[in-house]
């Protein structure tokens, strides 16, 4: 197995080096779709507390008295469910409304420091027919009842918009850079046909042949993932800074989403190579 | 080592090989021979699973190898040396890598790899030559080269397919001498020539192929 991955490594390299431009317009390639994927994600990520991103029901934000005590509070939501089969109801936790008005209202950071217990109680109800909540305006528990066309829905529905076009545009990019990934392989075991014959003939496995492809396409993914980190950082710290000039929270790439663009550089060049070499290795070569 | 049961082959209609019998034991010398197209390239590239017989069995080194799938062809591969006719070296590389490639393939240890292609390049006379490439070779330093290659990683079975054709006299002595020392080390050679002077310069069982069929077994001449 070392003798193998040690070929592959060798004869990966020169591989690349015969084919250095195309090398960095695959990475450059693939770079271009991770990164944008890493920062629709980031952006989901940060906009999911603050906006409707569900898109099915509309939301409508329910203060609640806040001296209702819990036990209480909760047998009055189980009968309005009961009441309202239609709707959903979902408890916001202190801590999360706290976040909320955070990222909203940094500004309001002293009051935050007092505590998440002087937050009233919220609920949120999820409904076809956003009309039906105003009926709670005059019960005794309530508060306030939010507005039924909020900042939060509006917020959702761009969101949506844009995570679409994103989310397509990634894919087209994403589908171009594989299919240069594998157009490349296509082309290369063409190139090393005969080779790839010899080789074949004096004993080697699929595996030894196959190898160093497989290298000489994960390197350009590598140099893809890392230059992908760098260009979503960079832009999320344009968009973070934007984000502050509007009093908005800062926004930070999650370290998972960092690590996830690292692995699909790498993941997406080389489920290409395998595929195309599945495909081809013995088309190309018979022996 | 070999053996063929009613083996034959067609090509488009055309018969190559016609229901061949053939049983080569361990340690012989074969010569195989016959006229231009009696199916001597064919024979010896089903014995290293090139081509698949359109009817018949063929058994090498104890396996049948003409249902043999795909995955085990290398490791019956690595146990053949193959000297073929039009060489096969590989353009990108010198002609010691030529050979430390395949050690390498096969498992050997980079620097066990070195020492031993350098042995078999310095036993053929090719140690000057170890860093050149194969196209600034002349036909028989690159055939020498093929041989090398064969040899370095000791087979058990070595076939080669007109081994001299590209060699002078002195050469294809040369060679044949080395082939006779590793068939006395105890491998199986089969040769396959046209050339009745090689036949001639020692004495072993040969075959003589023609149209598709064996029409000579035994020592040469007859």
């Amino acid at each position: 197995m070392a003798a193998v991955i040690r070929h592959a490594i060798a004869e990966g390299l020169i591989v690349l080096r015969e084919r250095a431009a195309i090398s960095v317009i695959l990475a450059l390639a693939l770079a271009v779709p991770i990164a944008l994927a890493g920062v629709g994600l980031t952006l989901h990520h940060w906009l999911g507390p603050v906006a409707d991103l569900s898109g099915q029901k509309s939301s409508v934000a329910v203060l609640l008295h806040p001296q209702m005590e819990s036990g209480e509070r909760r047998r009055w939501i189980a009968e309005l469910a009961t009441d309202h089969p239609d709707w959903t109801i979902s408890q916001v936790s202190s801590s999360e409304l706290a976040e909320r008005l955070q990222r909203w209202f940094p500004y309001l950071e002293d009051l935050m420091d007092s505590g998440d217990a002087t937050l009233p109680p919220l609920i949120e109800i999820f409904t076809d027919n956003p009309d039906s909540v105003t009926e709670l305006e005059d019960r005794p528990e309530v508060l306030a009842v939010g507005p039924r066309s909020s900042i939060q829905q509006t917020l959702g529905r761009v969101a949506r918009r844009l995570a679409l076009i994103v989310g397509v545009l990634s894919f087209v990019l994403f589908a171009v850079a594989g299919l240069l990934a594998a157009v490349w392989v296509h082309l290369e075991l063409y190139r090393h046909a005969d080779e790839v014959i010899i080789m074949r003939l004096v004993g080697a496995t699929e595996g030894t042949i196959r190898g160093p492809f497989l290298v000489a396409v994960a390197i350009p993914g590598v140099v893809a993932g890392a230059l992908s980190v760098v260009g979503s950082l960079v832009t999320v710290s344009g968009l973070s800074k934007l984000a502050s000039t509007l009093g908005m929270a800062a926004m930070s790439i999650p370290l998972g989403i960092l690590v996830l663009q690292l692995a699909i550089g790498v993941f997406l060049p080389l489920l290409a190579a395998v595929v195309t070499l599945a495909r081809h290795s013995t088309d190309a070569t018979e022996n | 080592m070999i053996r063929l049961r009613s083996v034959s082959k067609e090509y488009e209609r055309r018969t190559i090989l016609d229901a061949l019998d053939l049983q080569v034991d361990a340690g012989e010398f074969v010569f195989l021979t016959g006229p231009s197209g009696a199916g001597k390239t064919t024979l010896l590239r089903m014995l290293y699973a090139a081509e698949r017989p359109t009817e018949g069995e063929v058994w090498v080194a104890g396996r049948r190898i003409d249902e043999m799938v795909r995955t085990r062809l290398p490791l019956l591969r690595r146990k053949i040396g193959v000297i073929f006719q039009d060489f096969k070296l590989l353009r990108r590389k010198t002609v010691l890598e030529n050979i430390t490639f395949v050690l390498r393939i096969h498992g050997v240890a980079p620097r066990e790899a070195h020492r031993r292609a350098m042995k078999v390049l310095r036993r053929l006379g090719l140690q000057h030559r170890q860093a050149a490439f194969p196209d600034a070779l002349s036909g028989g330093e690159q055939q020498r080269v093929a041989i090398a290659r064969a040899l370095a990683y000791q087979p058990r079975l070595i076939l080669a397919d007109e081994p001299t054709g590209n060699l002078d006299a002195d050469l294809a002595s040369e060679l044949l001498s080395l082939l006779c020392d590793i068939n006395y080390q105890g491998a199986t050679v089969l040769v396959a020539t046209h050339d009745h002077a090689i036949l001639e310069s020692i004495p072993a069982r040969t075959l003589v192929l023609h149209q598709g069929q064996i029409h000579y077994d035994g020592m040469w001449p007859p």
